[in-house]
């Protein structure tokens, strides 16, 4: 995958987060630019550290690692770099992700219909399961540690 | 991936889809003692869905493709902004450490429900695929390096996955108000509980915990990320390790029980 290339992609979404940032949330496209303009250095910070540190550590991981780093109370301008990226709205960034998502699903509709009714049966057992008992643990963790 | 960018179509596509989308906004519905929170995002995705040849006719099977080759880039800029909420939370986070770390084996509840009852709906060996964990990428990379993709058990995890991908975020986003509202789980346990290696269901399950309790939302949304963080480290080790040996066997308990013989021995992958 070529730098540029995700470049591309980004300034794209960032451009469509940013017109959902003003539509849904009413935060103004100026205001919440420096914002948008420190998540897109987070990302291209990301993809330069997985190209240059060796171990093939993935984007992700290292964009939220210097998101984290940089917004830790205390890093030097953490509480600027917060307030900014406090105008761009999650929710708005998460709406042009699921339009792309959505868009590609059409091709995965058949197969679904190929693999069967048991198969959706056992995969809604699959997601509730796995919700339900990791969260009574985390219950069962938090009260007993008196977190709650 | 670079087809997709120059797809002009599907951007436009896009655009529209979030400015309708976030027009509609969030509404959430009283139903009991609960509330049902409906995310833009989730108008997005099913309005999508519709975009393609068997409903609205907008886009293409090419398109579609162009479409599902940006998603993986698409993640970073909410990757990058879940960053910034796990960094000003960290001292909470860390206070919370021993519960985050001790809910990933929540996920073996998975296969001790899923295998029985895959077993008990007829199925063979697609229950290990289907059962073991929730299927996302690095499950179903895991299934295909071990059994091979083209066998039942990759029927079984393929199946799940594509179940996760067409109605996981919807049904993620339903299930964490639901739990919420019903059962006595604190919303930081269910937002714990949402990092199960998806991004989306993550990001669905803690955006509908943050829009019902938004006086802790930012908390919410850093365990969610944290814990999803957490999921994407251990978890293939974790199905590898437990989740696999667990469901051979448990397969096999229940094999007996529903047959009254033992299944035959199954063969991996390169070893014929």
């Amino acid at each position: 995958m070529k730098i540029s290339e995700t470049i591309a992609v980004l300034l794209i979404v960032a451009v469509m987060s940013l017109v959902g940032n003003l539509v849904g949330f009413h935060n103004g496209i100026i205001e919440s630019l420096p914002g948008m303009i420190f998540l897109l250095a987070l990302c291209v910070a990301g993809v330069i550290m997985r190209n240059v540190v060796p171990g093939n550590i993935p984007n992700v991981a290292w964009i939220v690692l210097i998101g984290c780093i940089v917004t830790y109370p205390g890093f030097p301008g953490s509480a600027q770099l917060s307030a900014w990226v406090g105008k761009v709205s999650f929710l708005s960034l998460t709406t042009p992700i699921l339009a792309y998502a959505g868009l590609s699903i059409g091709k995965d509709l058949d197969m679904l219909k190929k693999t069967g009714w048991r198969i959706v049966v056992v995969a809604i057992f699959v997601f509730v399961g796995t919700y339900i008992g990791s969260a009574l643990i985390a219950q069962g963790v938090l009260s007993a540690t008196g977190q709650l | 991936m670079k087809d997709g960018i120059k797809n002009v179509k599907i951007h436009v596509i896009v655009l529209i889809l979030v400015v309708v989308s976030e027009f509609i906004g969030i509404h959430s519905f009283k139903i009991g003692p609960g509330t049902l929170v409906l995310l833009p995002m989730l108008y997005a995705l099913i309005i999508g869905s519709l975009m393609g040849p068997k409903f609205l006719k907008a886009v293409k099977q090419k398109d579609m493709v162009d479409a599902g080759s940006l998603v993986g880039v698409t993640l970073m800029l909410l990757m990058a902004r879940y960053g910034t909420l796990v960094g000003p939370n960290l001292p909470a986070i860390i206070k919370s450490g021993p519960a985050l770390i001790l809910q990933e084996f929540g996920n073996l509840a998975t296969l001790m429900l899923g295998i029985p009852l895959a077993v008990f709906l007829g199925l063979k060996r697609e229950a290990i695929g289907a059962a073991h964990s929730v299927a996302r990428e690095p499950n179903v990379a895991l299934i295909g390096d071990i059994y091979g993709l083209d066998g039942p058990e990759g029927q079984g995890v393929m199946g799940v996955y594509i179940c996760g991908t067409v109605f996981g975020t919807i049904f993620y986003g339903l299930m964490a108000t639901t739990a919420a509202a019903y059962l006595p789980i604190s919303p930081k346990a269910l937002a714990m509980a949402s990092g199960v290696g998806s991004a989306s269901m993550m990001t669905a399950s803690v955006g509908s915990l943050s829009a019902m309790f938004p006086d802790i939302a930012g908390e919410l949304q850093a365990l969610g990320a944290a814990s999803n963080m957490l999921s994407g480290l251990d978890g293939l080790y974790m199905s590898l390790w437990m989740a696999l040996p667990m469901s051979e066997w448990l397969y096999r308990a229940t094999y007996k029980v529903k047959y009254g013989t033992a299944p035959e021995r199954f063969v991996r992958k390169g070893d014929e």
